[in-house]
């Protein structure tokens, strides 16, 4: 019989291993999609909140194209229970669905900081679509829109909100901004950026309620209240996993995952978000929650799912956004306190890198310019690839600790390329996206 | 497939092809908009041109997040510029620094091979860029290695 394979989750994890289980498999299998939402990227929602794209734009399958790739969808359903002794899953509607292998890839969630009236209409989040929708609804041209959180989701709607003619106020808890993508010294130089850009931001301002203001709100602080139209709690996020409770899947910080991705139960993997796989350069495991893991993951899973043997070798943390035309990006061990770290500024336009070491290896990176001098220069690929690759670069490092605006040299000297062009994740050239075989 | 295989030593740093791409992807001579780039070595002495390997992960490719990078009929990974939003994640996941992005139309662009007939190829007086059915290969390394070492020395 052929095999029963089950996607729980049909985000970006999801639909990548789907794709691949069909790319890889010799004989055609049986594939289950269960989700709680239509298959969709949650990272182009800041596109469809600025209005450059349609909605339409951020669907990754149709109910069409599942049915091409010939796969039974429940959409708009959630798996509320897995029993991994009896290899089936209950949905909310009570079906149980029995499978051979699942793949976990339920995501994450917006969650809101515990303040009173955190809870209020008109007090959005902004992870899903249907929250993206809450929001286009509320902003007009002039509104005033407070952002409560400083973090990288925070800063991804950032230039949408702004570029709708809104005015906007960031308050943050902590004492600097986007605290887990740039050091102290990038993160003053984005606050910089943004304060000559006309938009207010607040370190250290803890709300202390959130009150209805005559169809306004008001957000209370210790000193110093502010109204406005619209409120955005980008507070943080947490993995879709409580309904794993009482299953056999051991739970860390996200679901435990080999090197193949498989959890605890060997026929139950698990990616993205909710998965602690091994980080590429620590090689340690960790919960990375972005977009590149969950894609990697997805791909894994579905080769794994399809007979092969893919060992997975890690994830490397990437990040890019993109502040009133200030780019803002970095690699890897960006934050790692062991490591050596040389940087280098410009006197005369906010430009900033950051380099960390391990030995002769490029571990980590900071990257930050107007947007006119990143994308002529466009060393930032290089960058990665220097970490991802983890040449050695011998003398190199000395000249690039003196010179870290000076990458292109170092990258094509060290024979970075050579290294690379070997690296596939799957063991073999990538499909295009298109080119997902048709079921049927 | 065809690749576009580069001759580093036959480079004479004239920029021809840094033209013929920006005039053939965008209509106008602005390297800037070229994805083919001219990079100097040993303080000017010697150039190399530098450009997209095609690369069989083509992580670009992978990484967008709504399918806009495709393979085209030569094999050449390739932008779709109205599915194309502007994320940047293929500039980030490229490992070797050649995909670009352009500030003014929000769009990501890379090297397409011209769908089989590279601008840059036919531009070049020198043949230092040939365009040929073989394996993709890391053209620049050697080259680049011994004509960094004077700097390399000095920067010690
Ligand atoms: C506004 C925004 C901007 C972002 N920008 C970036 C960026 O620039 N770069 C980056 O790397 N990352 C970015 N991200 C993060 C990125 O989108 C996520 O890391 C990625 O989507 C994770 O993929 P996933 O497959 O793990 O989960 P998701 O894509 O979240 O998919 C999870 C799926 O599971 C479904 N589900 C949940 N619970 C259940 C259940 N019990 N039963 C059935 N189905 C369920 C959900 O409905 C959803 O369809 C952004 C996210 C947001 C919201
Ligand atoms: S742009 Fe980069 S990742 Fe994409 S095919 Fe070319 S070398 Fe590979
Ligand atoms: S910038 Fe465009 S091509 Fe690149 S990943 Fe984003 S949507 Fe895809």
């Amino acid at each position: 019989m052929a095999a029963r394979h089950l996607i729980i989750g049909g985000g970006t994890a999801g639909m990548n291993a789907i794709r691949t289980i069909r790319e890889e498999e010799s004989e055609k299998s049986s594939i289950t999609l269960v989700s709680a939402e239509r298959p969709y990227s949650r990272m182009v929602l800041p596109y469809y909140l600025d209005r450059s794209i349609a909605e339409s734009h951020v669907f990754t399958a149709t109910a069409r194209v599942l049915a091409d790739w010939g796969v039974t969808a429940h959409l708009g359903k959630r798996v509320t229970a897995l029993d991994t002794a009896a290899n089936t899953c209950t949905l909310d509607d009570g079906t149980a669905i029995p499978y051979d292998d699942c793949l976990i890839a339920t995501g994450s969630s917006a969650v809101r900081a515990p303040v009173p009236g955190a809870d209020l209409p008109g007090v959005h989040s902004f992870w899903t679509l249907d929250e993206a929708r809450g929001v286009i609804a509320q902003i007009q041209p002039g509104s005033h829109v407070v952002m409560v959180g400083a973090g990288f989701i925070a800063f991804t709607i950032l230039n949408s909100i702004l570029s709708l003619g809104a005015k906007l106020t960031i308050v943050e808890i902590a004492p600097r901004i986007l605290p887990r993508m740039i050091d102290d010294t990038g993160a003053a130089l984005v606050q910089t950026w943004l304060k000559d850009h006309g938009v207010t931001v607040r370190t250290g301002a803890k709300v202390a309620r959130i009150e209805d203001a005559k169809g306004k709100k008001r957000l209370k602080f210790a000193s110093g209240d502010l109204t406005c139209d619209v409120v955005i709690m980008a507070t943080g996020i947490k993995t879709n996993l409580e309904w794993l409770k009482g299953s056999a899947v051991k739970v860390n910080q996200g679901i435990v995952v080999d090197d193949y991705l498989r959890s605890s139960v060997p026929n139950v993997y698990a990616g993205g978000d909710v998965a602690e796989g091994r980080d590429l350069i620590s090689q340690k495991p960790a919960v990375h929650a972005i977009e590149p893991t969950a894609q990697e993951h997805g791909r894994v899973v579905g080769a794994n799912m399809a007979g092969k043997n893919v060992r997975y070798r890690g994830s490397l943390i990437i990040n890019i956004v993109e502040v009133c035309h200030l780019d803002v990006a970095s690699f890897g061990a960006w934050d790692d306190a062991g490591a050596e770290a040389a940087s280098g500024v410009k006197a005369d336009r906010p430009a900033y890198r950051k380099l960390l070491w391990r030995g002769d290896r490029l571990t980590g990176a900071i990257i930050l310019g107007r947007s006119g001098d990143i994308w002529t220069v466009n060393d930032v690929g290089m960058l990665k690839g220097l970490v991802q690759s983890g040449v050695s670069l011998g003398r190199w490092k000395e000249y690039l600790k003196k010179n870290p605006f000076d990458v292109k040299p170092a990258f094509i000297a060290s024979k970075t390329t050579s290294t690379l062009l070997p690296e596939t994740v799957l063991g073999r050239p990538s499909k295009a996206p298109g080119e997902t075989p048709v079921a049927v | 497939m065809s690749v576009l295989r580069l001759h580093p030593q036959k480079c004479t740093g004239c920029l021809r092809c840094e033209l013929a791409c920006s005039y053939m992807q965008t209509g106008e001579f602005q390297p800037a908009k070229s994805v083919i780039r001219v990079s100097p070595f040993e303080g000017h002495t010697s150039y190399a041109p530098y450009t997209c390997t095609q690369c069989a992960e083509g992580w670009c490719m992978t990484a967008c997040p709504v399918g806009a990078i495709t393979i085209n009929a030569v094999g050449a990974k390739d932008v779709l510029d109205d599915k194309c939003v502007g994320c940047k994640l293929c500039t980030i996941a490229c490992p070797y620094g050649t995909m670009f992005y352009d500030p003014g139309t929000r769009k990501a662009f890379k090297c397409n091979l011209c769908g089989g007939a590279p601008a840059c190829a036919e531009a070049c007086p020198t043949a230092a860029i040939t365009y040929e059915d073989v394996a993709t290969a890391d053209w620049l390394g050697d080259f680049a290695v011994e004509r960094t070492a004077r700097v390399l020395a000095e920067a010690r």
